[in-house]
């Protein structure tokens, strides 16, 4: 440590001391400037004999109390680099130097855990439902997808806690070590975009070192001080993952991604589960090309301008594309005979449905979604009706609809409301063929009975699939099943011709594919 | 629809099939236009000249970047019709005006910027009526707008001073947004229209109206705005200007824009903000912020107003989210069911490229849920969305793996994890080596010593044990299981004050393991007696009460089993492991044994939903947790020869397990002490009904059996626990005495040896109930 800094630091030190209340603000708004004075502060810490590190770590403590935010995240700069000391002092039991630091995390984490009046605070969120309507959606658009059981079945919204019952911690603990620093971790995150840059390289050298010092890795690593394995925990890795995401766009694009492949590398040889999910799909969702590598530090929040024609064939089977067919072959009566009605399972309801049906408790609930379920229909995959409560024959119709197959139902012949209301639920109905219905004023019956049979079939085809109907995976399995049915009875009718096949060939010709060019904007800007 | 004067009808025909761009019925419909009368002629020349321009656009489409630039010869025909039409002058002012308007984008296709904004000037683009204008007239200024704003950037900056350079770029990207916003309008509008046609007409089904079609002007004013805001490093307003177009009203044309635009947002929601620089979608954003380039700091509101604005969502209670990855994964979700919906099944080969293309949009968008959802710990959910995931990922290995890491992460595959812990009699040498070698591959993982110790502890080669459990103490000090496994060894060594000093060492760093604080107990009630053991059971109540606070089992449904999932999670992965409750005392865990233990769980779950007191909700582990400490209570009471208050401990275990097999042993050993063997019979007989291999009832129940003179029987039983437990060295002694009871004295003196053995390396609580999760 040069004179200069160390000088540039006691000056520090001795001005905030004297600081009148009054010119705390203007003081909190120039002290994110002074560049030297962070990176000197940087180097204190870093050494653990230094004497400074004890006056430092208390002042950077009376920093955080103070009612300044700007004067706080001055403090919360320098998150990674004491947590990353303290992980590794720890880990090579010097525990003796390393007490200022640990007051110091202490401290921040105990102020944190409270609100202003002193509670416990509790850090909650809520998990959007597509079954509610938002500002961005409408339930009935979205098609069955927000109306599948397994959607209705959370219809309220949750309000999911994610972190609270922190209790005030006076030591660490091996017990409470991850669960302080954690928090910490999770603190820095929520105001990570008012880190400098420094801070961010910080991060990133942080979960390098500590994801690979001990492993055979760290061989191939260009700093080489010498550290055992340290202990990480996997929800702190997450959070962690957190930050270096964070990094990667905003300035620390190649170290950020070093990280990312270190965090990796770890989470396979500990087995974690946690980390490796969001370090893969963070991974995996990284945009192909890296940025201009002259200029560092440079944001990387990329918007690409992409063509608004649909991008798939409309020859392709698509979820959409069995919707449409579908709608077609029920026709003006709904009629259904008892063998079509297997294949009547919606492709992406069996998939949700499948998975909860088998928590699902009978009763009132079944059947208020059922009904549910037939407003998204009028509204979803016929948006014309949407408008007027307009009958479904209303939709253009092919002849197809009167093949020999189908077999007329006497009792619903006159075009009423309640008819309409009916047919939704009747692809569920695997009733022989030419079963009367009943009259709308036995609806409600239907309906319990309409959703009980459905339940059945879908444990049939549980057992179909070699297990029994409790477990998850085997209702899924059977879900599948009915999804590949439904697909391969398509490509049937496609093969079997007639208005079927022309109609879906029709679109053909049509096939498009980035009509629209594509220009990807880059947009880069200097931080 | 638009009342038109009577007899129109072909107007209305016209009309029509200008909104919905069906450029090749104009000529048709001209032509009966012009047979009307003379003077359509001039109007005919405004609608030849724009089917012209807009068949030839469709023909040639324009693309982003490069802009057009010189004369095309294929256009002068558009301009000669044009001219015609403007030239004569009789044309009424509002035709006049869609005149200008195509006439412009002519000059803009020809590269002629400047006259292109000249002929905006001279008809006012600002002051056109939107109100009560057909849907053509607005495609009409909105691609006007987009237009002026394709020459404005094309035109350069006269000053050079940075504010007007700042004023240029908002003029800009203004205009873009006027011409976004009414782009939604229009396509809001023509859907309404053919929606209404389709009604009127019915029920004589007419052809499906087609989509409609995002022209390059279109397309670029929905999109240009918000890419120059990222651009200019406006990251505010660019946020502002994706929820103005993603609350708007979707129409089918609109569904792939706000697929890939909800998505967008979700990215710059999760990689450029956080929660203290969160703004929510309703609220004035902040008027300066980090995300912004402090160069080019400008206002963060909208800075102009139209007369008629697109559609937006809207009602009571419409749910409006309050946090950055609340916004974030509603984005995705909606993302997400439009590329479910897009989903290519069918997997002929033709279908290849479709089948790739939406595959790569969902996997985007799952990839993000999993950052969101991973962030706030939501693993549960996540795999439910990754299983939904599933249609796509016919040999997709990334997806696959992310399916099975968020099942592992929502804690689903723990037993599976627990029925492979099981490792059989001649599997134990098979790991003894296994752990050997990866001991010597890695000497500096502590977990590998570990293990090893470990695995030389539970066959009972103590010695060599304390060696590498010391090596992975070493190697990490603090590691909860290598200090327990010492302090059993210790114990096996019957070094039960050292046990119990490493006891206290590893709780101070663990003050909340209940593993260990069991141990504790039974180490306690040896060395200190029974009302030190008894304290640190009132403790071990204390620290359970503060540790889940589950104070309101009265809450129902998903929510709260949500909740206290995710309290309960955090507990389970970070502060606590808790003791096997199927039997700890068995070398090896026999797939029965967990049988029993569901079994228990199931019967108990059946029995205490039938008392109205006894806790339902919530995870189970914390019960059974509770109702262990009621037991290890019960039986330091019971070694103090207490009956009564052992029967009150039990009492509390019962309400929360009644028919848990340890609840019935330990009555079992109460009605023991109270010399009711009787009693104490037909416990053990219950306790083995459910689980028909807990060693400790059946050790007991033979001594009964022995005791009755029923030697056959009680040997049975013996041999059947000795073949679940081969180290049990209490009933390696009963076999013996019941072999000598039957004068096989041999084998008798075999057993007793055995037992001798055995018991000199027996731990105070078997080796096994140190977690082996790897």
């Amino acid at each position: 440590m040069l004179g200069s800094e160390r000088g540039v630091v006691e000056e520090w030190l001795s001005e905030y001391k004297v600081l009148p209340e009054t010119q705390l603000s203007a003081y909190a708004a120039t002290l994110h400037r002074k560049k030297s004075l962070v990176s000197a502060l940087y180097k204190v810490i870093q050494d653990p004999n230094n004497e400074l590190l004890e006056p430092i770590c208390h002042q950077l403590f009376e920093l955080y109390r103070s009612s300044e935010v700007r004067l706080k995240r001055f403090t919360m700069q320098f998150l990674p680099e004491l947590i990353s000391i303290y992980l590794r002092l720890t880990a090579s039991r010097d525990r003796q130097s390393n007490g200022c630091i640990e007051a110091l995390l202490l401290g921040i984490y105990n102020l944190e855990i409270a609100d202003k009046d002193g509670n416990n605070k509790v850090l909650s969120f809520t998990i959007p439902s597509l079954s509610k309507p938002s500002i961005y959606h409408e339930p009935s658009a979205l098609g069955s997808m927000a109306l599948t059981e397994g959607a209705l079945s959370q219809h309220d919204l949750l309000r999911v806690v994610y972190s609270d019952l922190h209790p005030q911690r006076e030591t660490f603990t091996a017990q409470n070590r991850f669960e302080v620093l954690s928090f910490l971790m999770l603190c820095y995150n929520s105001a990570i975009v008012y880190m400098p840059p420094s801070s961010y390289q910080s991060l990133c050298r942080m979960g390098s070192r500590l994801c690979v010092s001990g492993f055979p890795r760290q061989h191939e690593k260009r700093w080489k001080e010498l550290c055992g394995r340290v202990v990480l925990d996997p929800a702190f890795m997450v959070q962690l993952l957190t930050g270096v995401y964070h990094a990667i766009y905003n300035g620390e694009w190649d170290l950020g991604q070093e990280v990312l492949e270190d965090i990796i590398y770890r989470a396979q040889l500990e087995l974690y589960s946690q980390p490796l999910l969001v370090a893969n799909a963070m991974k995996n969702s990284l945009p192909f090309d890296a940025p201009d590598s002259s200029q560092h530090g440079q944001k990387v929040l990329k918007v690409e301008v992409t063509p608004t024609v649909a991008r798939i064939s409309r020859s392709a089977i698509t979820t959409a594309s069995i919707r449409r067919h579908r709608w077609r072959r029920e026709g003006p009566e709904g009629t259904v005979t008892g063998e079509d009605s297997i294949n009547y399972n919606d492709a992406d309801e069996g998939f949700s449905s499948g998975a909860s049906v088998s928590s699902q408790p009978v009763g009132a609930k079944q059947s208020s979604s059922t009904t549910q379920r037939s407003g998204s229909r009028k509204g979803g995959s016929m948006r014309s009706a949407k408008e007027k409560d307009l009958p479904i024959y209303s939709k253009p119709i092919e002849s197809r609809d009167s093949t020999p197959r189908k077999q007329p139902i006497p009792a619903t012949a006159d075009p009423s409301l309640d008819a309409i209301e009916l047919s939704p639920m009747k692809k569920h109905l695997s009733l022989p063929a030419g079963h009367v219905v009943p009259k709308a004023n036995s609806l409600s019956l239907i309906r319990t009975s309409s959703t009980s049979s459905s339940k059945s079939f879908d444990y049939v085809n549980g057992s179909q699939a070699g297990g029994s109907g409790g477990i998850d995976g085997v209702t899924n399995l059977s879900a599948c099943n009915t999804n590949r049915f439904s697909t391969i009875s398509l490509q049937e009718d496609r093969l079997g011709g007639g208005e079927g096949k022309d109609l879906l060939s029709a679109g053909a010709p049509l096939t498009k594919q980035s009509r629209s060019p594509s220009f990807n904007m880059q947009l880069i800007s200097q931080v | 629809m638009a009342a038109k004067k009577a007899g129109s009808r072909l107007e209305v025909e016209i009309e029509r099939s200008r909104s919905e761009c069906q450029w090749d019925r104009i000529h048709e419909l001209v032509k009966q236009l012009s047979a009307k009368l003379i003077s359509n002629d001039d109007m005919a020349e405004l609608l030849l000249g724009e089917a012209k321009l807009e068949q030839y656009l469709k023909d040639n489409p324009l693309k982003q970047g490069p802009s057009p630039r010189g004369p095309r010869p294929k256009l002068t025909d558009v301009r000669k019709h044009l001219t015609a039409a403007l030239d004569r002058g009789n044309l009424k002012s509002d035709l006049m005006q869609e005149a200008n308007l195509i006439m412009a984008k002519l000059d803009y296709m020809e590269g002629d910027y400047k006259e292109a904004l000249g002929v905006y000037a001279r008809v006012g683009l600002d002051d056109i009526q939107l109100v009560a204008s057909p849907p053509y007239k607005l495609r009409m200024i909105a691609e006007a707008y987009s237009t002026k704003g394709l020459c404005l950037e094309k035109l350069p900056c006269s000053s050079s001073t940075n504010s007007l350079h700042v004023d240029r770029d908002q003029e800009i990207i203004t205009c873009y947004e006027k011409a976004g916003d009414i782009a939604l309008l229009y396509l809001q509008e023509v859907e309404r229209v053919q929606t209404a046609n389709i009604q009127n007409r019915s029920p004589k089904p007419g052809p499906a109206a087609p989509d409609q079609e995002m022209s390059f002007f279109l397309e670029t004013g929905l999109q240009r705005a918000h890419v120059l805001y990222f651009k200019n490093g406006n990251l505010t307003r660019g946020v502002g200007r994706f929820r103005e177009i993603l609350r708007a009203v979707e129409t089918r044309t609109t569904q792939n824009l706000r697929m890939t635009i909800a998505r967008q947002l979700a990215e710059i929601l999760l990689r450029g903000m956080c929660e203290q620089s969160y703004w929510n979608p309703l609220e004035d954003p902040p008027n300066q912020s980090p995300l912004d380039d402090p160069l080019r700091q400008g206002l963060n509101t909208k800075n102009y107003a139209l007369s008629r604005r697109p559609r937006v969502y809207s009602g009571e209670n419409i749910f409006c989210p309050q946090e950055n990855t609340e916004e974030a994964l509603l984005l995705l979700l909606i993302s997400e069911s439009m590329a479910n919906r897009d989903a290519v099944l069918s997997r002929i080969p033709e279908h290849k490229n479709d089948r790739i293309i939406s595959l790569q949009s969902a996997s985007v968008v799952y990839d993000l849920l999993t950052i969101a959802l991973g962030r706030r710990g939501q693993y549960e959910m996540l795999s439910e969305c990754l299983e939904r995931a599933m249609k796509f990922a016919f040999e997709e290995f990334h997806l696959w793996y992310q399916f099975a890491l968020s099942l592992m992460a929502a804690g689903k595959v723990m037993s599976s994890a627990a029925s492979l812990r099981g490792v059989q009699e001649d599997l134990q040498r098979k790991a003894l080596l296994a752990f050997q070698r990866a001991h010597s591959l890695s000497p500096t993982d502590h977990q590998a010593a570990f293990y090893l110790a470990l695995q030389l502890a539970i066959s009972r080669q103590i010695p060599e044990a304390l060696g590498y459990v010391r090596q992975a103490l070493q190697l990490q000090g603090d590691d909860s299981n290598s200090l327990h496994l010492l302090a059993l060894l210790l114990s096996a060594q019957k070094h039960y004050h050292d046990a119990l000093n490493i006891m206290d060492m590893a709780l101070s760093e663990y003050p909340e393991n209940f593993i260990l604080l069991f141990t504790k107990v039974k180490l306690e009630s040896l060395c200190r007696g029974p009302d030190e053991a008894l304290l640190s059971c009132k403790h071990m109540l204390q620290i359970w009460k503060s540790c889940y606070n589950l104070t309101n089992p009265s809450d129902s449904g998903r929510g709260s089993s949500l909740l206290d999932r995710a309290i309960a999670d955090r507990r389970q992965l970070n502060t606590i492991t808790l003791p096997d409750f199927s039997d700890p005392e068995t070398g090896s865990v026999h797939a029965t044994s967990i049988a029993a233990s569901r079994v228990e769980q199931a019967l108990s779950e059946v029995a205490s939903s039938l008392q109205s007191s006894a806790p339902k909700q919530g995870p189970l582990h914390p019960w059974m947790t509770l109702a262990q400490i009621w037991l290890h209570a019960a039986e330091v009471y019971i070694g103090i020869g207490k009956p009564s208050e052992a029967t009150a401990c039990i009492q509390e275990a019962a309400n929360l397990f009644p028919m848990s097999h340890n609840v019935l042993y330990m009555r079992g050993q109460v009605s023991e002490l109270r010399g009711n063997i009787d009693e104490a019979k037909r416990w053990y007989e219950e306790a083995l009904s459910i689980s028909p291999t807990h060693v400790k009832s059946m050790q007991r129940l033979s001594l009964i059996l022995h005791h009755h003179g029923r030697y056959s029987l009680a040997e049975k039983i013996l041999r059947d626990a000795v073949q679940v437990n081969s180290t049990a060295h209490e009933v390696w002694n009963s076999l013996g005495e019941v072999l000598q009871a039957q004068g096989n004295d041999d084998a008798a003196t075999e057993c007793f040896l055995t037992a001798l053995e055995l018991e000199a390396s027996s731990p105070i609580v078997p080796f096994t109930i140190i977690p082996r999760v790897l």
